[in-house]
């Protein structure tokens, strides 16, 4: 066997935390239950990870092998990695029926034409996510296994999530690849990226509960804003502009957990308007800006303005659109 | 006699008359004195045309620097640099040796050197600055062009004229030092300093109020090559999870902004400031309905130079060096005052 592909298979055993380890080489398959018995998983990963190795020798895996068996990690320790979204676009309306082994023979030829030296495998999961797994190569230099690029693409949909490699050069080969297997014609990156693959498809398939356009005939209970407080002499301060502000965030933000979103961009190409009374700038032309929020868990901390505020004196009301069309005009 | 720096200017000693002629403390004109808004003439002193020869100041610039106020020192003779550099490196090897200073290797010595920069003060009343080099030398090699630098810091008056005015002979007035390289080194050059010269040092904190002065102020200065954008950092901190807000202007439509808000010539007062501010958190609500004026402003950047609420500054053009000297000057001047 390969010594890179070893060394592979062993970095990547390594990486698994020692109780996943039995249950990833099974869902991997590529060792036989009985070779799975004979592992002993209570002694020092180093050694456990060179048992490893040594099964698949007696295997005779190859590099293809121990790129499936790196997919699986990282699509179980998804949220190691950040995730940015494409949107595809097509020009006609035509449906077209998706065909996973056209895909993946369009989308290996188009890399391969431009570049030799790459691994490609691919992996389908239930819920329609095909992951796609890059290494990349030079002309005069094997693949970096290290460092692969990850592309997930849910084919009934046009937007493909990507990890990319660090080796960003890659990138416009691999958007080149996507549109021409998927039979789109042109891709753009989408202002959104995350460590949460989940969060970034909940947003952009509108999977949460975010409601801002329809307006709900039950007003919401004003509960819930302060745990009940067992002596009733203590009166809650405030407390209809409270109920207010929870209101009014339960509109925008839904009920629900939020996405765990990470950096939201806006790039703002308005017209600056401000009080006449200022006798300020009055350009004809529109006053540029780029706004960035991040926080470890962005929604939840904007939700959790305007509440803050009350101590603050002054209410927040935040409304973001968060999913859909980034650029404000 | 280490005067000691109070907690908050409240005690603050009156102005001189010539500062009240000039402006009143950098952002505070809700004077006791009844005066309001005088400005601060710095729109031509930013923008100055003697700048200071680049090659001497080159060192200076693209540098994250951490500032800190220093009360006068003591018995300093400008004649003793070399005496004083030997001194402090023996310092430094004592310290090293009793197992408190920095890991360099064993076979580092550390080599100090002390210089005046002459050109880099505002007035001749400036004391000129003063420059402090430590390097690693090789125990091997006693030749000192092998020496790598690790760490500088230096001591500068750029227009604090009025401070030095009102102290006593035996004072040398420098109160603003920056510094860069390792924490350690600054404390042990620091703690130096402080026991030679009984003076005192404190970090330099930079407020929201006087980075919106820095931001409004450079934002309007014109640069020749192509700019960077004018942005602001803010940060709401008390929230279940830390919100980070990124707001970048370009910058010719900051300048823009600028160039109406900015009424009197050579002049720039804390109203225009406000206005200024103003435009750019309305413009924002507009589109987030997010008051930015509840957040903290921790950071500002824009072409000519970006400045951090915890003391930290990184100057970019040397053409507009001796102004941002003299804002921060008169910073560390009101934090010892």
């Amino acid at each position: 066997m390969d010594a890179t592909v070893s060394e592979f298979i062993r970095r990547t055993v390594l990486k698994i935390p020692r109780d996943e380890i039995k249950v990833m080489l099974q869902k991997w398959g590529f060792l036989s239950e009985a070779q799975l018995q004979t592992l002993n998983f209570h002694q020092l990963k180093d050694n456990i990870s060179q048992e490893v190795v040594q099964l698949c020798e007696e295997n005779s895996a190859g590099i293809k092998q121990a790129a499936v068996l790196d997919i699986i990690y990282n699509h179980i320790y998804q949220d190691k990695r950040i995730w940015s979204v494409y949107q595809m676009k097509k020009t006609g309306e035509e449906l077209e029926c998706f065909d996973i082994t056209d895909f993946k023979k369009k989308f290996k030829r188009r890399i391969r034409s431009a570049l030799k030296n790459v691994t490609i495998t691919f992996k389908e999961y239930e819920d329609n996510a095909i992951w796609i797994r890059v290494a990349w190569g030079t002309p005069y230099k094997k693949p970096n296994q290290y460092k692969p690029s990850y592309v997930v693409y849910h084919s009934q949909t046009p937007y493909v999530f990507i990890s990319a490699s660090v080796l960003k050069s890659n990138m416009p080969l691999l958007c080149q690849a996507l549109i021409v297997a998927s039979n789109y014609h042109d891709i753009r990156e989408m202002e959104l990226r995350s460590h949460s693959l989940n969060s970034l498809k909940d947003i952009v398939f509108k999977r949460y509960s975010q409601n801002f356009q329809t307006y709900t005939t039950k007003p919401l209970q004003g509960g819930n804003v302060e745990p009940e407080n067992a002596d009733i002499r203590i009166v809650q301060e405030n407390r209809g502009e409270k109920e207010r502000i929870y209101r009014l965030n339960q509109e925008a933000f839904g009920s629900g957990p939020q996405p765990k979103l990470e950096f939201a961009h806006y790039r703002l190409e308005t017209m600056f308007k401000s009080d006449p009374k200022m006798d300020v700038l009055d350009k004809k032309e529109p006053f540029r800006c780029l706004v960035k929020f991040s926080s470890p868990h962005l929604l939840e901390s904007l939700k959790s303005l305007a509440p803050a505020a009350i101590e603050e004196k002054s209410v927040c009301c935040v409304v973001i659109p968060i999913s859909g069309n980034h650029r404000i005009f | 006699m280490a005067e000691e720096a109070p907690e908050d200017g409240g005690t603050r000693t009156l102005p001189s008359l010539r500062r009240l002629s000039r402006a009143l403390p950098f952002g505070r004109t809700h004077g006791r004195l009844g005066a309001s808004s005088s400005g601060r003439p710095v729109v031509s002193a930013l923008c100055s045309q003697e700048s200071v020869d680049p090659q001497k100041t080159a060192f200076l610039l693209r540098k994250a620097w951490t500032l800190y106020s220093v009360t006068p020192l003591y018995r300093f003779r400008r004649a003793r640099l070399r005496d004083y550099a030997r001194l402090l490196s023996a310092f430094i090897a004592a310290e090293r040796h009793r197992g408190l200073a920095v890991a360099v290797g064993a076979e580092m010595d550390i080599a100090v050197r002390l210089s005046s920069l002459a050109e880099l003060r505002g007035t001749d009343l400036d004391q000129a600055a003063l420059l402090v080099q430590l390097s690693s030398r090789s125990r091997a090699s006693s030749r000192s062009s092998e020496d790598k630098p690790v760490w500088s810091g230096w001591f500068c008056s750029m227009f604090g004229d009025d401070l030095s005015e009102n102290i006593p002979e035996d004072f040398t007035s420098l109160p603003l030092f920056l510094s860069h390289g390792a924490e350690s080194y600054t404390a042990l050059v620091g703690s130096w300093f402080q026991k030679t010269f009984d003076c005192c040092f404190r970090r330099l904190a930079i407020s929201p109020q006087n980075l919106s002065w820095m931001v409004a102020m450079w934002a309007g200065c014109g640069l020749d090559t192509a700019a960077s954008a004018v942005e602001l950092v803010f940060s709401v901190p008390r929230l279940a999870q830390p919100l980070d807000i990124f707001y970048a202007i370009h910058p010719e439509d900051a300048k823009a902004l600028w160039d109406t808000v900015q009424k009197t010539p050579g002049e720039i007062t804390q109203e225009e400031v406000d206005v200024f501010m103003d435009c750019l958190y309305a413009h924002f609500h507009r589109h987030f309905k997010i008051h930015l004026s509840a957040a903290k402003l921790v950071k500002v950047s824009t072409a000519i130079a970006s400045a951090h609420c915890d003391g930290i500054v990184k100057i970019l053009h040397s053409q507009y060096l001796p102004g941002v000297l003299m804002l921060l000057t008169e910073l560390a001047i009101s934090q010892i005052q």
